[in-house]
């Protein structure tokens, strides 16, 4: 069809004077031609399953209707696994039919696509070929296509970012109709039990508690450790690479250093729980210290040198950028090179440091495997690194595992601690932009 | 002098007086390479105390490669090897006892864009006297950079803010910056790379005016691609072409009449 297209095109217009280049022309009847073929195939594959459930209604006894646990929902799911061929045991014989005629629908339907698919491709190729004159200004036609493939693309991102945020919001609302806010946010005991535990009066009324803090306690906690650990060993790492490292030292370390950051957390969270864990348990013991099998110290030394590639990778990408001009007149001054990195090169890239820092935060506190696997579950409210402590993302996993009860409180707390977490990682991604923008502003 | 044209090769190249005769800085038969190579050609030349000497020439001449040199800043590029003999005070500064450090501090640089760093104009100018101990009090340091700044011609118009950072000066400011911030190590000689290609010209008058009167202090190397520049601030020019030194002379018959026909034909801007 291109091709096809963009020859006609030039032979077409070769001998006249054309307003834009040839290839302009082949990729504006290319893009005219597939963009609505593409979206009018996305409306049928989407709208087609909801005709059909329209449709299906006719097949669906009347007894059925009648009858009082009738749910349209799980009768639509019925007649979809037996298209798909999924059979449950005897299905009624009105659901096998149904499902047969679904079938039947299914085949007409994509008949119908491919037939209304290639009109519209052979249409609009045949209109935009149409509009292909000497005068018709076919490069900027294609620019403005070309500007909103790229505007939607970023549309869409933003969409599910904020889909993310609503879906987790709603979910949170029925959470604190349950449970009142403030006992969430500044509770200091987190011992959720299902409701049915409580209702079957086995002495465990009331005993629900949905204190976040000692969650948001453990995070913060293993995030220092973690902190503690990485941002050392990332920053001088990152200056030994961008200052001092040859070009071949540089080659060969950096992506050694990068590799870190590609290992699964899984892998990671048994680093921690069967390595690093026993060791720190061992040592602890000869020192006369009692250190817990589980402890946060484990978790955020691990965590640690699991974010140590961001913190090295990003700074010596800043440190880089730093201008040459700026060392130059460092060395022109007779400053070693330490006195160069130290008092010149580090201090202009600071903000680009800061802003690496606060991303690998960011990382550390929205962590999971790693806590799930080395930290533990106990909700201890604790500042003592030995002893096990848990975080707002384990504590999410170890409540939606599993079958649950949707409706209980305990499964709709974690929406109501995922939305906490975001607007703790928001606050601080915010604040760290306002950092780096007034040094910025200070610098250039 | 004709018994010491005789020992040095590079006279059969080079044309003029390359001597002087109170020499603080003397280049013998430099040679420098960049991989395989040759940037610099067997050059002599002597750079006198309290002179304002400006090497011009085409791009590509050698000249700033030759400048940077004297403060072997040439050192942090590897593929580069530098031979030949360079002193300051009869002291080989490529000799291995030698530390770069002070000498750096010795002959002090002011580069091509007006880099200041992303500090205070205070600080900017205090780095150096605090990098090398020159100052034990505040007052001391104050004082510094005070005299610093005055010398610079800059005093007057940042004394009230010397806090606000100085990469919000504006370019002429800034160079003026730079070149307080390497007077505030009361080097002996100052190396100039083209310190006025990114300015003005109001604020190129200014630095020229500065350069005139620092010439009574200080040995000043000035490169420089405008040869109005050379004839207005400097006393003796040296003119490169290809890595070689063509001719050395008084600034004044070096553009009025040149001897090579080399330096003639640049001068009246046939090759450049």
């Amino acid at each position: 069809m291109l091709g096809y297209n963009r020859a006609k095109g030039l032979v077409n217009l070769n001998q006249k004077n054309l307003h834009s280049l040839t290839h302009y022309y082949g990729i504006f009847c290319l893009l005219s031609a597939l963009l609505p073929t593409l979206g009018v195939f996305f409306i049928f594959t989407i709208c087609d399953d909801l005709v059909f459930a329209e449709l299906v209604k006719e097949y669906i006894p009347n007894e059925v209707i009648n009858s009082k646990d009738y749910n349209f929902t799980i009768v639509l799911a019925q007649i979809n696994n037996s298209v798909e061929g999924l059979v449950f045991g005897t299905p009624p014989q009105w659901v096998t039919n149904a499902a047969e005629i679904w079938k039947s629908w299914v085949i007409k339907s994509n008949i119908l696509t491919m037939i209304v698919c290639a009109i519209t491709i052979l249409t609009s190729g045949f209109l935009s070929y149409k509009k292909i004159h000497s005068e018709f200004r076919s490069r900027n036609a294609v620019e403005k296509i070309v500007m909103t493939i790229l505007g939607v693309s970023s549309v869409i991102a933003i969409l599910t970012t904020i889909a993310i945020i609503f879906s987790v919001v709603f979910e949170s609302i029925r959470f604190f109709a349950l449970i009142p806010y403030d006992e969430f946010l500044f509770g200091t005991v987190w011992n959720p039990q299902f409701e049915g535990a409580e209702r079957a009066g086995s002495g465990q009324e009331g005993l629900s508690q949905y204190g976040a803090i000692p969650l948001f306690a453990g995070t913060f906690l293993i995030s220092i450790i973690a902190l503690c650990v990485s941002v050392p060993i990332g920053l001088l790492s990152a200056i030994y690479l961008s200052e001092y490292a040859s070009s071949k030292e540089r080659a060969f370390f950096k992506p050694l250093l990068e590799v870190l950051a590609g290992i699964p957390t899984v892998v990671y969270g048994f680093f921690a729980a069967l390595t690093v864990a026993p060791f720190l348990r061992s040592s602890g013991s000869m020192l006369g210290l009692d250190i817990a099998s589980e402890s946060a110290l484990a978790a955020g030394l691990v965590m640690g040198i699991m974010i140590i590639p961001f913190i090295s990778s990003l700074s010596d990408d800043v440190i880089n950028a730093v201008p040459q001009s700026l060392r130059d007149a460092g060395y022109g001054l007779g400053s070693t090179k330490n006195e160069t990195v130290m008092k010149i090169v580090l201090p202009a890239a600071l903000p680009g440091v800061v802003a690496s820092i606060i991303l690998a935060v960011s990382r550390a506190v929205g962590e999971t495997m790693i806590v799930v696997m080395a930290a533990g579950l106990a909700a201890n409210l604790t500042a003592n690194p030995l002893e096990a402590v848990t975080t707002v993302t384990s504590q999410i996993v170890t409540i939606l595992v599993g079958d649950q009860e949707f409706e209980s409180a305990k499964t709709l707390s974690a929406f109501a601690l995922a939305l906490t977490l975001i607007i703790i990682t928001l606050g601080m991604n915010f604040y760290a932009l306002h950092v780096v923008k007034k040094y910025r502003e200070q610098y250039e | 002098m004709n018994s010491k044209k005789n020992d040095l090769k590079s006279l059969e190249l080079t044309v003029g007086d390359v001597f002087s005769k109170n020499a603080r800085l003397k280049a013998r038969n430099v040679n420098v390479f960049y991989g395989e190579n040759k940037a610099i050609d067997n050059v002599t030349i002597d750079i006198g105390s309290k002179e304002v000497i400006s090497f011009i020439g085409p791009s590509g001449c050698g000249k700033s490669t030759f400048l940077r040199c004297f403060n072997r800043m040439n050192d942090t590029i590897d593929s580069c090897v530098i031979q030949g003999e360079i002193t300051i005070d009869e002291e080989n500064i490529y000799d291995k006892k030698i530390d770069v450090v002070p000498l750096r501090a010795r002959i002090g640089m002011v580069f091509q864009k007006p880099n200041p760093f992303p500090k205070s104009i205070y600080d900017n100018v205090a780095y150096g006297p605090r990098i090398h101990g020159l100052s034990d009090n505040k007052e001391h340091l104050d004082n510094i950079v005070e005299e610093a700044l005055k010398r610079a011609g800059l005093w007057k118009e940042v004394s009230d803010r010397l806090s606000s950072p100085g990469t919000g000066l504006s370019g002429g400011q800034q160079q003026r910056l730079c070149i307080a911030r390497a007077i505030a190590v009361s080097p002996e000689v100052i190396l100039m790379d083209e310190p006025c290609s990114a300015l003005d010209p109001i604020a190129t008058a200014k630095i020229e005016e500065l350069i005139h009167e620092l010439g009574n202090e200080y040995s000043i190397v000035i490169v420089t691609h405008s040869m109005q520049q050379a004839a207005r601030v400097s006393k003796r020019t040296a003119y490169f072409h290809l890595g070689k030194l063509i001719e050395v002379g008084k600034t004044k018959e070096i553009f009025t009449s040149p001897k090579h026909n080399q330096t003639e034909a640049y001068i009246s801007g046939k090759i450049g």
